[in-house]
């Protein structure tokens, strides 16, 4: 593709660019997400094969059928990203601020482990949290679990399941987001405040804002539209509409009630992240 | 061989993918892409391909060290046909969710020969659906050792469609290093000493002949009332917190690691867990247990001839012998067993193996009528994944 | 060495706040390394079990130590085509993402044109659909191609699609974020001495984001090979790792599967240290 004979037609320049990969996006993004709508709306059965009929009760029988996987889900969704938020957010202050030369090696600790194929860093956790392991034993042995209680198959270990395994979707954007902060301002609030704490809460905190946000976003969608977690980790209790509309695409081949619950949790995402965005008030998110 | 071949198509792919960005490049390219088993539903050709596509479950052949089947390698040497084998069948429904699509718009599935189980609705659903080729009889002489009680299935009355590869039985595993014998659904659903470590199943048919035989009721004979007792049942087994998970294979790792402590297990995984774990049992229930079928089907598209040679070769009862000493099921060939008397006596007198008429006695079968109601088969999802 | 500085800067010293500095610093530090105790936990887990010798089907005991899993890395059926078709995938979804990816950067962050808020739009959705709804929705594409003709049978081709389609956001992402603090000057001074648009983009522009299109591709490969859901739905008969995994999890664990995850996690550790150690040199020199 050539640049130089567009000199003179820059807005052009700019639709060459983008046409391949958007067309792209929009045949094999767009356009899908168009005939899961069609679909989310067919009635019929796999013996007698689906027809469209403007079925709408799709929609509702979704809702009231599996109202209970929905909230499990942003549940789960929602604790994991606030311990994830927790848990990660003095690391990523600690590499950002005291990291020194060493913070490209701490970043690579950070990500390395998600290297490792996520079924087998899953299954992994399975191993670790096995009712014969040693962490169950040492829990029990401190009184923490009850004798002949367990981690593994319970919800427990689905939301420990899903912090882990997108921990990094958090940590990185809440390093950027440090990293970026003017040292000067920090040292001025910690001058003016009393407390570190205040300073901290007063300064650091809100600019360090775009990477709670970015991460937390980050983290939250693909841990509500998760199976593997549950599937691995949980029990038959532990299940979230991720695995409901798993078996019923792929095992049932109910079609339209599995187009139809991808659209509520696509929606419903959609919905809590503009209540966010409007609510932290970053503009960001798009650009 | 393989490695030739994977190659082939990784030049074939590389070369494609230059022209991907146009449609009709990748459209030629995408026609391309699939293996495609021989001839397509030629009936009439008795002519063998070069490979034949067999899909069958894990742990379901003879197997040797390094991935070797020694029966598929004989297969091999005496007609000249790879076996390409792949154990890519988990379970009934996502199996048949795979290649429905294929057979939705009459392209070939890229298979010769499936496994699918008669107390799941897919071998009937294939037939009626006109899914699966008939098998070339004429091919498969050896189809007279097939044993008498297998002859006639009410799904498939004159075997035309399919063949059995092997039963088995659904019954109670335990760990006797955990618990005492668990050798009733009573026990497996209420024991207070086993709570939050007991498996079920999550093939709607195993759990529900089991549950529904301890209710004291028909299994081969469903209504809305017993059907509702029995969901009931495992619904405030379920409730109580005894039930661990629903399992399909799976149950296997978490038997052999401690985590299950008693489950619902089918006969010959127990036979070959106790590699893992040696303190393992396995038991038909007291209320009694459930016998099913995996059949080999033809899909749509698939190589019949050579498929129809294949089932006669495993007819023979000296290779069942063979495939047998290893999988440790059900064996629906006659003459096996004499065999085995002569090279492995302690299989041919395993009763899991070669089953004795007491435990004929003691086992149901489904009502195919339950399998194929949608409003079951919805209640019973809602159960397993709820 | 700044926070050092900032220390002995301050201009109001505290006793206690310092004592409580220095713990506070401490607590950090330790809890810190506690938090890649636990990152790496798991991985330590893999990696020791791929050294495992079971007696069974299941890998989840220990029973001895041996080197015949990396010797006989392949020796389980079907873990070889399934890592060949996992590279192959990830190489060309990578590539074919991010030249796409980095067009569309290109475009996003050089020019102003109508339609830039849809742009942005339809790069940030794939984003936040959870990849079931991406898997299902692209799966149903294909389910209902036949109807219009154009058949398209589930396979290397549909996963080729399904991972382009997912990572190209990711490359955009990537390479917008290195285009944006770049120094327009350098190429305003290539054009002034001559250059046309197009030299100036392969000798000046080029240069300078190829580490951010570097890094897009590594994102796209990483994200490529590690993603099981959407090609869960879009696979048909084809066994990618993270499916091949799935499904003999389900009725054995051979150790061979620690193996290929070991050496996947090795393999990125020892190129992401090689890439450490150059810009800290190039830091250094700088």
């Amino acid at each position: 593709m050539g640049f130089g004979f567009l000199h003179r037609h820059r807005g052009s320049t700019a639709y060459l660019l983008l046409a391949p990969g958007m067309l792209f996006l929009v045949v094999f993004f767009l356009v899908p997400l168009g005939f899961l709508a069609y679909q989310s709306l067919e009635s019929g059965s796999i013996d007698f094969g689906y027809a469209f009929t403007w079925a709408w009760d799709n929609y509702s029988s979704a809702i009231t059928g599996y109202g209970t996987q929905f909230k499990r889900s942003f549940a789960y969704a929602g604790i994991a990203t606030a311990i994830a938020l927790l848990v990660s957010y003095p690391v990523a202050y600690w590499i950002a601020f005291r990291g020194g030369r060493w913070k490209n090696l701490l970043l690579l600790c950070i990500v390395a482990p998600f290297f490792v194929t996520y079924l087998i860093r899953t299954l992994a956790w399975q191993t670790i949290l096995s009712d014969d392991g040693l962490i169950v034993r040492t829990l029990t042995d401190m009184h923490i679990l009850s004798p002949g209680g367990r981690l593994l198959a319970t919800g427990t270990a689905v939301v420990a399941g899903i912090t882990y395994n997108f921990l990094p979707f958090m940590a990185l954007p809440l390093y950027v987001s440090l990293e970026q902060i003017d040292q000067t301002l920090i040292e001025a609030a910690e001058d003016l405040y009393a407390s570190k704490w205040t300073a901290f809460f007063r300064v650091t905190f809100p600019l360090s804002l775009p990477g709670v946000v970015a991460g937390t976003l980050l983290t939250f969608i693909p841990a509500a539209g998760d199976f593997i977690n549950a599937q691995l980790l949980g029990s038959t209790t532990n299940h979230m509409i991720g695995n409901v509309i798993n078996s019923k695409y792929n095992e049932l081949i109910d079609y339209p009630a599995a187009a139809a619950m991808s659209f509520i949790l696509m929606a419903i995402i959609l919905a809590l992240v503009l209540i966010y965005a409007r609510a932290v008030g970053s503009e960001k998110l798009t650009g | 061989m393989t490695d030739q071949i994977t190659r082939r198509v990784f030049l074939r792919r590389a070369a494609a993918s230059g022209s991907i960005l146009t449609v009709p490049g990748l459209l030629a390219a995408c026609g391309g892409g699939k293996s495609s088993p021989g001839t397509t539903g030629d009936t009439t050709s008795h002519q063998l391909a070069k490979t034949l596509h067999f899909s069958n479950w894990t742990l379901y052949i003879d197997n040797k060290p390094g991935g070797r089947h020694p029966s598929l390698e004989q297969f091999q040497k005496k007609y000249g046909v790879h076996v390409d084998y792949r154990e890519d069948i988990n379970d009934n429904p996502t199996f048949f969710s795979k290649i429905e699509p294929d057979l939705q718009r009459g392209q070939p599935t890229g298979r010769d020969i499936i496994v699918m189980t008669d107390n799941s609705r897919y071998p009937s659903l294939l037939i009626q659906k006109g899914w699966v080729e008939k098998l070339d009889k004429s091919a498969i002489p050896n189809m007279k050792n097939l044993i008498p009680q297998q002859r006639h299935p009410n799904w498939d009355p004159n075997r035309d469609y399919s063949l059995p590869w092997q039963s088995g039985f659904t019954g109670i595993g335990w760990n006797e290093k955990l618990t005492d014998p668990v050798t009733s659904m009573g026990d497996l659903l209420g024991n207070k000493k086993l709570k939050g470590k007991v498996g079920l199943l999550t093939e709607f048919a195993d759990t529900l002949a089991l549950v529904m035989a301890y209710n004291g009721d028909d299994p081969s004979h469903v209504t809305d009332q017993t059907f509702n007792r029995a969901i009931d049942t495992i619904q405030k087994a379920v409730d109580s917190g005894q039930i661990r998970q629903f399992y399909g294979n799976d149950y296997a790792g978490a038997l052999s690691s401690g985590d299950l402590v008693a489950t619902m297990a089918w006969s010959g995984d127990i036979v070959q867990l106790q590699a893992d774990n040696s303190h393992l049992k396995w038991q038909l229930p007291d209320t009694g247990g459930d016998i099913w079928t995996d059949n080999m089907l033809i899909p749509k598209g698939g190589n019949v001839y050579t498929a129809s040679v294949y089932m006669n070769f495993v007819y023979e009862p000296k290779i069942a012998a063979e495939i047998e000493d290893y999988v440790n099921y059900v064996c629906p060939v006659q003459g096996a067993k004499e065999v085995l008397v002569k090279e492995d006596p302690s299989i041919a007198n395993n009763p899991l193996i070669f089953p004795t008429k007491k435990m004929l006695d003691n086992v149901h079968t489904i009502d195919p009528k339950a399998l194929n109601n949608q409003k079951y088969q919805t209640t019973w999802q809602n159960l397993t994944s709820a | 060495m700044t926070s050092v500085a900032a220390e002995a800067g301050r201009t109001r010293p505290n006793a206690l706040s310092r004592a409580w500095a220095f713990v506070l610093r401490h607590v950090l530090t330790v809890y810190s390394l506690l938090f890649f105790v636990y990152l790496m936990l798991p991985i330590a887990v893999v990696i020791a079990f791929s050294f495992n010798h079971p007696t069974g089907r299941f890998n989840y005991t220990w029973r001895g130590f041996t080197w015949d899993n990396w010797l006989h890395w392949n020796a389980v059926p079907g873990i070889q085509s399934a890592i060949t078709l996992s590279l192959e995938i990830a190489l060309f979804a990578s590539i074919v993402a991010t030249a796409l990816g980095t067009l569309i950067a290109l475009a996003l962050v050089r020019y102003g044109f109508r339609g830039r808020g849809t742009t942005n739009l339809i790069i940030f959705l794939p984003l936040s659909t959870p990849e079931i709804v991406l898997g299902a929705s692209l799966a149903t594409l294909f389910l209902h191609s036949a109807s219009y003709g154009l058949s398209i049978p589930f396979g290397f081709w549909t996963i080729l699609i399904a991972h382009i389609m997912f990572c190209i956001s990711f490359a955009v992402v990537t390479v917008k974020a290195r285009l944006i603090g770049f120094d327009r000057h350098l190429e305003e001074a290539a054009m002034d001495l001559g250059a046309n648009e197009w030299t100036t983009f392969i000798k000046v522009t080029l240069p300078l984001i190829a580490p951010a299109i570097l890094a897009a591709l590594l994102l796209c490969f990483a994200i490529s090979v590690d993603d099981f859901v959407v090609t869960y739905f879009n696979a048909g008969n084809q066994v990618t790792f993270p499916i091949f995994v799935w499904g003999a999890a389900r009725v054995a664990t051979p150790p061979q599967i620690n193996v290929i995850g070991t050496a996947i996690f090795g393999i990125a550790v020892t190129l992401m240290l090689i890439n450490v150690f150059i810009q800290n040199r190039r830091s250094k020199q700088a």
